[in-house]
């Protein structure tokens, strides 16, 4: 492998990283939902999808530009968890006492009819959006060109992981989701209205998923059969991070995001394989999850 | 939970319908013959998973992976060691056993959900296997044109031996429901802790039901190679299985012949409703939401619990 | 009672759904078209349709073919070829086409045609290339109305083995079509240029959303010249990416249809420029009567210049059409004996369909993608060199050998 050189090496493992930024979002997003809610929340991916097509036409509105592209970044995961919010208000809070079984069927066939939508919205064209003016091009990083837009998926990595470290040990909605999610009949005994919470830590996870859509959108084609895809993968990070678990998502997306790039590099034909005998060796060793599973 | 199975009634309707559709063929043109042979295929499949789903209570969420491995087996054996069909059909429900069993070694430490995750990863890894190995497999092109014996090589000859096969097989797990083994399981369902203190070694009893599960839909994927002639990675999509399990529900998962009633419900929307409309699959969502919400009995379940009002 | 309500409307709608089936009584000569009308390869599965029913349309004014009215039918196969199966039975078995038609993706051609040969209907393939088709595993009912993967091969290996490149470097589509250009493409060079080595390969599936890890890994290794084997679902986003990430500006690469006319519409100005394409059709050339004649009828029907798509269209209803004549009745197995070895004009001359292995001799056009103030909307392809079909198919030998014969 002559082109296997420590330049070549990083450049890939840099190119993991960023995407490991968005599959840590959007697995994130899932993890929390699926820790304080007990919800396995299927069509998440479609809200990843939705994400991207609504950054799509935003991004067009203002004719592809920079400012279409921060206004998209911006609104589409407003939109997207304004969504979950009449979702989750309308039909899946009846559902909240039903068993996992039965909540992992109704997402699931939500997310076929939102994956219709979408189709009819949107037509079944694939669509791509270049990147914005202002990341195009690539930086020169150890001799290799490393694109501007994948950089600034690397940088924006530590925020948000600093973010949602803030946001569930500091803040007072955080806090509450983790005992909640650890003994909600408790929480709801103190008087708290567990009912709001599950709502806020749903409509966050929903947003999360959303943004994972926008950003992922300059980066790659916006098609059908993204959801399918996402949802897979975020639920392998999941689990092998621990259920509930944000840092072992965040773990997970790491092992899965380097797994698949440095494959590439290695074994360019059988490159998929690696990230789910990385998942296989984790659960062999530790079938629980990497971390603690909330539950 | 299946006893209205053998009330003189019911006992009645079923001979009576076992002799419709051996009939059938005579009158039907060839078209609702294909669709009745992979009716019956997907009602086969789905009934195996029922075996482990609504009798045994697991979260068996990647069912389609053993379906998917048997019709491989088959197909592979006819195409690439260029031996007979039968040897395809015997050898595919025993690898698919074989792959149930060391999935199930993994899976069983845990339960419920984790259990059902844990078997959409390893059933994914094998997805992703026969996806990409495309030497062995043909990948994403799959396999056609796989030689079939002439008796079954018909439409009509297929319909009589896949009609056979499932037959024989919907006995059988009958009868294995009705067994003390199936009892037991069905116990194991209702309260695990219980048998768990009453001496019952209940992560043998879940491995072996997982065995037979795989084992039937094993068969089921040798039949669908019958029926269609082809194989494709789609058959271990995650999809799919998903799909298998609205079938038992939308047909009653308590009952015995619940998800083979809610397999032809899926099936006959799935060819018909993708002709008419291009959204089927939306409307199939919005039917395993009513389903969900208004009948979790399912349909035969519901129809059962009219009668047995009615009857008090 | 809601329940039962819909519980009902549930019953009647399953019933009425099996019970419906159109009508068995008009007898029109039905044409079953199965592609990819839905996702990135439907614009180049359009032009197919629109330009076969430009033909059917004045054939049905003149009384079509035998007194019965052609009727086209379409079905999405979504590249999917569990799908496609599905609806190519459905059309057999329900419908009861007399023709079948399609598609772009080689993997569905393949099945279809298993089918075709099982049910004994004509399968004619509008734009699948894989070589497999009218080869190793063709037949009397399959018809390769497009050029193969062994035809391009050979057509850009001529001009890129003439080029000083040694190391290359083979990328594309895990799937038949992706296989069988890179296999044919290589052995090609290597026959013209045996000093030619193969450093790697990289395959992706298709429909891949991503392709930025692939081209920085293949970028590392540094090779002389790239082969895309990109079939009609990836090559636009590959070849967006590779302007985008400068890939395309790096190194020489070639990617069979790359001065084709729909990617080039399809990329805009996200073309890359100076990218080798070999192609069946351009609307700019050959500048003859009949080309110019096909593009104005065309263009009045459809607002849009026809792409290579219509072309193959066009000549799977001459054949068609003509065929049918020439057989006296509505039969397949006569429609076959007559047009096997028939000649038809098109806009790019004659082309023979060749009698053994029902591969349509169609001649192949290499060019440079450059920018024309002409066209400001899209690339076209400078620097064209004809090659004739006959001196870039299998030989007759040669396909008996593939078969086993």
């Amino acid at each position: 492998m002559e082109n296997l050189t420590l330049n070549a090496l990083f450049q890939q493992i840099l190119i993991g990283l960023s995407r490991t930024t968005i599959l840590f979002m959007v697995a994130s997003g899932l993890t929390l939902v699926l820790g304080v809610l007990r919800i396995p929340n299927v069509f998440h991916g479609s809200l990843y999808m939705i994400g991207a097509f609504l950054t799509y036409t935003i991004a067009q509105y203002f004719g592809f530009g920079t400012t279409g592209f921060w206004v998209g970044l911006a609104v589409a995961p407003l939109l997207v968890a304004l969504i979950s919010i009449a979702i989750e208000r309308g039909i899946l809070r009846t559902l909240y006492d039903r068993e996992h079984l039965m909540l992992l069927l109704f997402t699931f066939s939500i997310s076929m009819v939102l994956s219709d939508a979408v189709k009819f919205v949107w037509g079944a064209k694939f669509r791509s959006m270049s990147v914005p003016p202002f990341f195009e091009g690539a930086v020169d990083i150890l001799g290799m060109p490393f694109p501007r837009y994948n950089l600034f998926l690397l940088c924006l990595g530590p925020f948000l992981a600093f973010g949602l470290w803030f946001l569930t040990n500091k803040t007072k909605i955080g806090k509450i989701s983790r005992a909640a999610s650890v003994d909600r009949d408790m929480v709801d005994a103190i008087g708290i209205n567990v009912s709001l919470v599950f709502a806020s830590v749903f409509i966050i996870g929903c947003y999360l998923a959303g943004l994972g859509g926008a950003l992922i959108a300059p980066m790659q084609n916006i098609t059908q059969g993204m959801d399918h895809d996402i949802i897979i993968e975020a639920f392998l990070i999941v689990i092998i991070g621990g259920l509930g678990n944000i840092w072992g998502a965040l773990l997970g997306a790491l092992i899965f995001g380097l797994t698949s790039s440095i494959g590439i590099l290695i074994w360019p034909q059988f490159s998929i394989v690696l990230p789910y005998i990385a998942v296989i060796t984790v659960l062999s060793f530790r079938p629980n999850g990497l971390l603690k599973s909330v539950w | 939970m299946f006893n209205g199975l053998f009330s003189k009634k019911s006992f009645g309707l079923l001979i009576l319908a076992l002799i419709v559709l051996a009939l059938l063929p005579q009158f039907l043109p060839r078209f609702y013959i294909y669709l009745l042979a992979v009716i019956l295929v997907a009602g086969l499949l789905a009934t195996s998973l029922n075996v482990v789903l609504g009798f045994g209570g697991m979260f068996q969420f990647h069912h389609g992976v053993f379906y998917g491995f048997g019709a491989y087996t088959a197909a592979l054996v006819v195409t690439k060691a260029g031996l007979s069909y039968w040897l395809g059909f015997a050898a595919a429900p025993l690898t698919a056993a074989l792959l149930g069993l060391v999935m199930g070694i993994i899976c069983i430490r845990l339960s419920k959900l984790y259990f059902g995750m844990l078997q959409i990863s390893l059933g994914s890894l094998v997805w992703v296997v026969v996806f990409r190995w495309y030497d062995l497999t043909g990948g994403d092109d799959g396999i056609h044109g796989i030689p079939l014996p002439d008796i079954i090589y018909s439409t009509t000859g297929g319909y009589y031996f896949i009609f056979a096969v499932t037959s024989v097989c919907l006995l059988l797990m009958f009868l294995i429901a009705c067994s003390p083994f199936g009892r037991t399981f069905q116990a194991i369902r209702d309260n695990p802790e219980r048998c768990e203190a009453l001496g019952v070694n209940v992560r043998r009893h879940q491995l072996i039901g997982l065995v037979f599960a795989s084992f039937f839909a094993g068969i089921a994927g040798a039949l669908f190679v019958v029926a269609e002639g082809s194989v494709f990675p789609d058959l271990l999509f995650w999809s799919l299985s998903l799909e298998i399990l609205i079938m038992c529900l939308l047909g009653g998962w308590f009952i015995f012949l619940g998800p083979l009633f809610g397999a032809a419900a899926i099936v006959t929307l799935r060819i018909f409703g993708s002709t008419y409309t291009d959204y089927w699959s939306a409307v199939l969502g919005v039917i395993m939401m009513l389903t969900i919400l208004f009948l979790p009995d399912g349909i035969l379940g519901f129809f059962r619990k009219k009668t047995i009002k009615s009857e008090e | 009672m809601k329940k039962r309500v819909w519980l009902s409307i549930l019953v009647i709608l399953s019933v009425s759904l099996l019970t419906f089936s159109p009508s068995a009584f008009a007898k029109p000569l039905k044409v079953g078209f199965i592609d990819a009308y839905s996702g990135p390869a439907s614009v180049y599965s359009n032009d197919v349709v629109d330009a076969f029913k430009l033909e059917m349309d004045k054939v049905n004014a003149a009384g079509g073919i035998q007194g019965r009215q052609v009727e086209i039918l379409k079905r999405d196969s979504k590249f999917k070829v569990d799908l496609s199966l599905g609806h190519a039975k459905e059309m057999i078995m329900r419908e009861n086409v007399d023709i079948l038609a399609g598609t772009i993706s080689s993997s569905v051609a393949l099945a279809i045609s298993n089918l075709a040969l099982k049910e004994k209907i004509p399968f004619f393939v509008t734009f699948a290339k894989s070589q497999a088709i009218t080869a190793e595993k063709g037949h009397r009912y399959v018809f390769g109305i497009a050029e193969n993967t062994t035809m391009a091969g050979k057509a850009a290996a001529a001009v890129m083995a003439k080029k000083p490149y040694k190391k290359y470097w083979i990328a594309g589509d895990d799937y038949e079509y992706g296989h069988a250009i890179a296999e044919s493409t290589w052995e090609m060079i290597k026959k013209i240029n045996p000093a030619a080595e193969l450093m790697n390969q990289t395959w992706w599936k298709v429909g891949e959303p991503d392709f930025t890890p692939y081209i920085t890994a293949i970028s590392s290794a540094k090779p002389d010249m790239v082969i895309l084997a990109l079939g009609g679902r990836n090559l636009v986003p590959f070849l967006k990416a590779a302007k985008a990430t400068g890939f395309a500006d790096r190194f020489p690469i070639w990617t069979h249809t790359a001065t084709e006319l729909s990617n080039l519409r399809a990329l805009g100005k996200d073309a890359p420029l100076n990218t080798v394409g070999t192609s069946n059709y351009h609307f700019y050339y050959p500048e003859t009567p009949a080309n110019e004649n096909f593009v104005k009828e065309f263009e009045a029907a459809y607002q849009r210049k026809p792409a290579v798509g219509a072309l193959y269209g066009y000549l799977a209803a001459r054949y068609i059409i003509e065929g049918y004549q020439k057989a006296g009745k509505v039969d397949s197995e006569k429609l076959i004996d007559a047009i096997e070895g028939m000649t038809v004009d098109s806009p790019v001359g004659k082309v023979t369909l060749r009698a053994y292995d029902h591969q349509a001799l169609l001649p192949m056009f290499v060019g440079v993608t450059a920018s024309d103030p002409a066209y400001p909307d899209f690339l076209i392809a400078k620097d064209i060199v004809t090659v004739p079909g006959e001196e870039l198919v299998l030989s007759v030998e040669e396909v008996k050998k593939l078969r086993g014969k």
